[in-house]
């Protein structure tokens, strides 16, 4: 949607702007420099070529979709948009049916696996939980980045984010160095929850889709709820 | 039928957003307001966000990183 003196406006400055350099030479070199590191890590070890291919794929993604936790909670509120969060929200719908598949498997391959050792991360909830909440969605919102997305604008070169990284190095430490004094005063209180345990594997899959698409729905309301608003305003 | 600048660069997100955001206010309806960033998250919820509006909006990529973002203020 673009009015006539916005097109205008493009053409001046398409003139005045001069061309671009052809970045295609960078593409390939980059794209040799990434088989290389794959072939000499692997030798060490197949996994670490995984690892290597697929956090390219996921920061190619991040970048190109400009994918960002922060948005997806801030602008709800903030500007009443949610397509970010409901792409988070489609992510955890994916994830949870693949989550599923994995942990189906492990259990059908072994009756008797014992919880800790189903794939899968399972941590101990509790008052910790909100607390690391509120201090990290604090932090991400006056950093104008999550930790991903630091990393992701960093390498665009966005200088600003350096700060950022060297506060998350700072905060990473300190976390670690600190960790045993609140696993000593909340975590080790707290108990890890595996829902299946109680209801079953194929149920809790139900339940946990059918909440996601509940908040999914939600949110797309939202959205054209909070567009009826603005106009108004 | 005023055109307005408005530098963002080095701003980080939602800064861009919420500065266009107030300058529209102050706007009258046709006038147009230029943005220069150099942070795409704004390219997608500036864009978004004023589409949503009922704006008029298009963009332009000036160097490596850098855009102009034109908006003509509809209503």
């Amino acid at each position: 949607m673009a009015s006539s003196r916005i097109e205008e406006l493009k053409r001046q400055k398409k003139m005045e702007v001069s061309k671009k350099r052809n970045q295609i030479p960078y593409a390939i070199l980059l794209t040799i420099a990434v088989l290389i590191i794959y072939l000499i890590i692997t030798k060490y070890q197949i996994t670490f070529g995984n690892y290597w291919v697929i956090g390219i794929l996921l920061g190619i993604t991040i970048q190109r979709s400009r994918f960002c936790f922060v948005a997806s909670v801030r602008d709800p509120i903030m500007v009443g948009s949610t397509s970010l969060l409901k792409a988070i929200l489609l992510a955890f719908i994916i994830s949870t049916i693949g989550f599923f598949i994995i942990q189906y498997n492990a259990i059908a391959s072994n009756p008797d696996i014992r919880i800790q050792e189903i794939p899968g991360q399972f941590s101990p909830v509790g008052i910790h939980t909100a607390i690391g909440a509120v201090l990290f969605g604090i932090g991400m919102v006056m950093a104008g980045g999550c930790v991903s997305g630091t990393l992701t604008r960093l390498g665009e070169g966005y200088a600003i984010n350096l700060v950022v990284l060297v506060g998350f190095i700072i905060g990473s430490i300190l976390g670690t160095k600190h960790f045993s004094f609140w696993d000593k005063l909340l975590i080790s209180n707290a108990e890890a929850i595996y829902i299946p345990e109680y209801l079953g594997l194929f149920p809790t899959l139900i339940l946990q889709l059918a909440l996601l698409c509940v908040l999914y729905y939600i949110a797309h309301w939202y959205d054209k709820k909070s567009n009826i608003m603005a106009s108004t305003m | 039928m005023a055109e307005y600048k408005l530098d963002c660069l080095h701003e980080v997100c939602p800064i861009p957003l919420l500065k266009a955001l107030k300058s529209l206010e102050k706007m009258e309806i046709g006038d147009i307001l230029i943005m220069h960033t150099d942070h795409n998250c704004s390219i997608a919820n500036v864009v978004e966000w004023t589409k949503k509006q009922g704006h008029y909006i298009d963009y332009i990529e000036i160097a490596e990183g850098e855009w102009e973002i034109y908006i003509e203020k509809a209503r």
